[in-house]
């Protein structure tokens, strides 16, 4: 059930940088994975606190916020890595060959720019948060048991960082791909048709009914 | 000019000062310089201080407890038991502390001025159920509290537990708190008056404090008369909203009496025994603040001495 | 060039990337970004030397919403609503479901395909997303219809329709994401969710009778189950039951107590419970390992796209063309049901194109506030209102007619998704094998569309009783 793949693989430094970044991507989105669990635990600490022994977990929803940034965050360059985030693939799955690489060159391009500006903007958002001066380093504390909040705000600009290496490593690939006209480039998401995708999502489920 | 004004939630009493502010300022520059306000559409409320910073806004408002570390020296207003009995003198003692300059060297790492305060009345709490009139029955009470209420009421053994003001009436309504610490107007606003039993209208264990500010480039770009024209309607927005506030607070009986909510008397002798559990609350906060270099000490005289001079002069 | 005609060509400019294959979240997030660099250059008057600033400042504000929008206690019911999803499977709840349904209603003309329709249907109450429940049903249900003589295609039919119930009963993470966006309260529109969510099984149900009343190749009843068969194939079903209690009661109390929770701590709960159950039927490691990053796969797809949409949804708030889109609808010479109508006809035919949760994102910034005005604003009470419901109730009833509608894209042609999932699964199936047998659902879907729309009651009873 480990998430299918759509990325074609050889020994060139290009893919070979792709499975390196992969390894430490599969491995951040364990961690968002953990923390999902962790929420689930939390929850069951807080009512059984609550209802037993009339001890709610004092700040569980200071708690919350900050383990959601984790799950939100860590997984994305993963998934750009999988091409899975959500799109609309009817006009651009049409398309074959240098026409496909230019659409797919040009849209991760933009992608790039929109998170090199949001590195920049989370980073910024980070830094008003933080303060070397001040107790835990805290300029901005959870409103409830102060908890401090940069620690929290610091993981969209890393997370965001290391999708922008996954976008370096895919302009590569298309531009590649566009330029020397291939078939089957390697460390880029290939486009599946619908009926594949739910032939993988299928595939996910075997065995466990 | 026009100004963009940050603010949250919709108009209510807690607003209404905003808003005489944005009329009374366009009425005087014949319409050169208007306040556009935004109810939610510009920021999140816990981030206004930010988007000041950044430029994203000419003014907003915030609460001093919604972000401790961020306005350390403005807290002083939201410690427990200061003794601020009604609106005025919540607006001198407001106006008193956001005169000192830490106050003001303070906001000024967020490119913030302080323009005026949004007075709120005491805190009092609503509950369902056996009325909890007692320290000894408040015991073991989830309450949604902040900041510097919470730290009292976690001080005579109730549990002060997180919800947002939004999710308050949730929260009582399904038992994740007992009560709900809010000034009227957010009672009403909020809906948790339509589930309480009672009402404590002699608690008063302080308030929490929710300044406007502007953000310091914008205010120095406005011309003479401009910046005479937002400066002079200051007072008047303020006297506008404590006027309403006070047809409110009228109203307020016959509000409880409608819902059927119960007027619950606290004894002076439990009152005593609260502010005395209560006190090293405020003791910690200017020991805490002095080690980090604020004038905690100062800024709790402050408070009192412009307390006893506003009851001296009336 | 004044903010709406910025708000204009941001919205175009979004519209032509997203339909050139970028991805959503990315498209909606440049877009805002963009946009409010475009909004505060020209509010410096476009001077060159003033448009590093406008950049500094729009970067800024965009660069607040990720971690802003998401650390939300509400949000963090969607991670724990699809990870019951992923563990139900490991909990062996899909064969228990469809056992006991067939054992107690497959004696019904069609019975195993009703059967089929409310054992999905229970299995909604523990997952979250539509196509994943399609795509179990396929494996289990369709070869028994089959074998006792059912047209292949429309039992495949039967599944497709029947998956698409997984996103209006709770949990749901589309519910959850359009209270998000349209700041409602999330307990309230998961209640609300259960009765249209079982009003439409029911609809599917009378159909599939009907259906095969008068064509008796459709399928035969299937009897015979002693009462103590049936009786022991409910306790393997049992924390389906335990998963929707838990729901409803940490929203609301129906023995007219205190509710037990929140909703948030309700879904983790009920992912505990799908939890233990899994770990008592032998769940191992690896697998609970990969249940965990599927769940962060499909939760960092979702908040992606709840993010980028949010900036540029912020940047709306500074271009007021929400506003302004409410004002001209308002304005409109038309009855407003018929507005409304209309409005859920445009997302019937989005929704041939478009995946459901990004329709959602993309259109309710604009169309939520135009509805709500439609009604008479957020505050208005139910005597004043249009529909007749305060702004609360309205904000529920539209919420949960967006959500039909969703589920009605996933089964219509070209693109619904349900229908791939199934022919995925059964290779002797084709694509348009499946969209022929699903397409008397469109009926159902269509008859329950309309009753919604006529008597609200059906959506808004429970909500109302928990106010
Ligand atoms: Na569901
Ligand atoms: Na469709």
């Amino acid at each position: 059930m480990a998430g299918h793949s759509s990325v074609l693989e050889d020994g060139s430094l290009l893919s070979r940088l792709d499975r390196h970044l992969l390894k430490f991507e599969r491995f951040l989105a364990l961690v968002s994975g953990l923390a999902v669990f962790g929420l689930m635990v939390l929850a069951v600490v807080s009512v059984g606190g609550r209802n037993l022994f009339n001890r709610p977990l004092a700040g569980y929803v200071d708690w919350i916020e900050q383990l959601m940034p984790l799950i939100a965050f860590m997984g994305i360059s993963f998934v750009q890595r999988e091409g899975g985030h959500i799109r609309m693939d009817i006009v651009i799955g049409m398309l074959r060959g240098r026409a496909l690489w230019l659409f797919e060159l040009i849209s991760v391009i933009l992608i790039l720019v929109l998170m090199a500006a949001l590195v920049w903007g989370s980073w910024a958002h980070f830094q008003r948060s933080f303060d070397f001066e001040a107790p835990m380093w805290s300029n901005d504390s959870s409103i409830d048991i102060g908890l401090p909040i940069w620690p929290a705000k610091l993981l969209a600009p890393v997370a965001f960082s290391v999708l922008c290496l996954r976008l370096l490593l895919q302009i590569w690939g298309f531009g590649r791909a566009f330029l020397l006209g291939l078939a089957n480039p390697v460390a880029v998401p290939l486009i599946e048709d619908t009926a594949a995708v739910a032939a993988h999502e299928a595939e996910q489920l075997e065995g466990h009914e | 000019t026009e100004w963009n004004v940050s603010l949250w939630g919709k108009r209510r009493a807690f607003t209404e000062h905003v808003e005489k502010l944005a009329e009374l300022v366009a009425e005087k520059t014949n319409g050169e310089f208007t306040l556009n306000i935004s109810y939610g559409g510009l920021s999140k409320n816990k981030e206004n201080l930010d988007g000041i910073s950044i430029g994203a806004f000419e003014m907003a408002q915030f609460c001093a407890g919604y972000h401790r570390d961020k306005n350390r020296t403005i807290t002083v207003l939201e410690l427990p038991f200061l003794g601020v009995s009604n609106l005025e003198e919540e607006v001198a003692v407001s106006n008193a502390v956001y005169a000192h300059p830490a106050v003001q060297k303070e906001m000024a790492k967020w490119n913030a001025k302080l323009l005026m305060t949004s007075p709120m009345p005491q805190y009092n709490l609503v509950g369902t159920g056996e009325p909890r009139d007692t320290l000894e029955k408040m015991k073991g009470m989830r309450v949604r509290a902040t900041g510097g209420l919470g730290k009292a009421f976690e001080a005579i053994g109730a549990v002060p537990t997180s919800v947002t003001a939004t999710e308050a009436y949730n929260a009582m309504e399904s038992g994740v708190v007992d009560t709900v610490a809010f000034a009227p107007h957010a009672h009403l606003a909020f809906g948790t008056i339509n589930i309480a039993d009672w009402w404590t209208e002699n608690l008063n264990p302080g308030t929490v404090n929710c300044p406007v500010v502007v953000n310091i480039d914008a205010y120095e770009a406005l011309s003479d008369a401009e910046r005479e024209a937002l400066d002079s309607s200051i007072d008047e927005a303020i006297a506008h909203y404590l006027d309403n506030y006070g047809k409110l607070l009228e109203k307020w009986d016959s509000i409880l009496a409608e819902k059927g909510v119960q007027k619950v008397h606290i004894a002076d002798a439990e009152i005593e025994k609260f502010k005395k559990a209560a006190a090293p609350v405020k003791d910690q906060w200017i020991a805490d603040m002095t080690a980090q270099g604020l004038p905690a000490q100062e800024l709790y005289d402050l408070v009192q001495d412009t307390l006893k001079k506003v009851r001296g002069g009336s | 060039m004044d903010n709406i005609e910025i708000g204009l060509w941001v919205t175009g400019g979004m519209l032509v990337m997203v339909v050139m294959g970028m991805r959503v979240a990315f498209a909606a997030g440049l877009a805002g970004l963009a946009g409010l660099i475009w909004i505060f250059w020209a509010k410096f008057g476009y001077a060159p030397d003033k448009f590093g600033k406008a950049l500094t400042v729009g970067v800024k504000i965009a660069g607040q919403v990720p971690h802003s929008k998401v650390s939300s206690q509400a949000l963090s019911l969607i991670p724990t609503f699809i990870l019951i999803g992923y563990l139900a499977y490991y909990a062996g709840l899909t064969r228990a479901l469809f056992e006991a349904a067939k054992r107690w209603i497959a004696w019904l003309p069609g019975g195993l395909a009703v059967s089929t329709v409310f054992a999905t249907a229970g299995f909604a109450a523990v997952s979250g997303a539509s196509v994943a429940t399609a795509a179990v049903f396929a494996r289990i249900a369709i070869p028994e219809m089959q074998s006792i003589g059912y047209d292949k295609r429309f039992a495949a039919g039967v599944v497709a329709a029947a998956g698409t119930l997984a996103s209006m009963i709770p949990p749901s993470a589309i519910l959850v994401i359009y209270a998000i966006i349209v700041e409602q309260d999330v307990g309230k529109l998961l209640l609300a969710g259960f009765i249209p969510g079982a009003f439409s099984a029911l609809i599917y149900g009378i159909l599939i009778v009907g259906t095969a009343m008068l064509f008796k190749r459709v399928g035969p009843p299937v009897g015979g189950f002693s009462w103590r068969e049936r009786l022991v194939s409910l306790p393997p079903a049992l924390p389906i039951v335990f998963v929707v209690v838990i729901i409803i009661f940490f929203v609301y109390n129906p023995f007219g107590g205190d509710a037990w929770g929140t909703p948030t701590e309700g879904g983790a709960l009920g992912a505990f419970v799908v939890f233990c159950m899994a770990v008592w039927k032998g769940m191992r490691w690896s697998e609970l390992k990969s249940a965990l990053i599927e769940t962060a796969k499909l939760t960092v797809m979702i908040f992606s796209i709840i993010w980028g949409v949010l900036i540029y949804v912020r940047f709306l708030g500074f271009a007021d063309l929400p506003g302004a889109f409410a004002d001209w609808v308002t304005s409109l010479h038309m009855s407003p049901m018929l507005i409304l109508v209309m409005i859920l006809l445009a997302y019937a035919v989005l929704g041939m194109f478009m995946d459901a949760i990004g329709m959602l994102l993309l259109t309710l910034p604009v169309v939520y506030p135009a509805v709500m005005a439609l009604n008479g604003g957020e505050a208005v009470s139910a005597a004043d209102s249009t529909f007749g419901m305060s702004g609360p109730m309205c904000a529920i009833w539209f919420g949960i007619l967006v959500v039909k509608m969703a589920e009605f894209c996933l089964i219509t042609p070209p693109i619904g998704l349900n229908c791939f999932v199934v022919a995925g699964v059964r290779p002797d199936l084709s694509v348009q094998d499946v969209f022929r047998g699903v397409t008397p659902f469109f009926i159902a879907d269509a008859v329950t569309i309309a009753l919604l729309v006529a008597f609200p009651a059906i959506v808004l009873w429970l909500p109302s009783l928990a106010m």
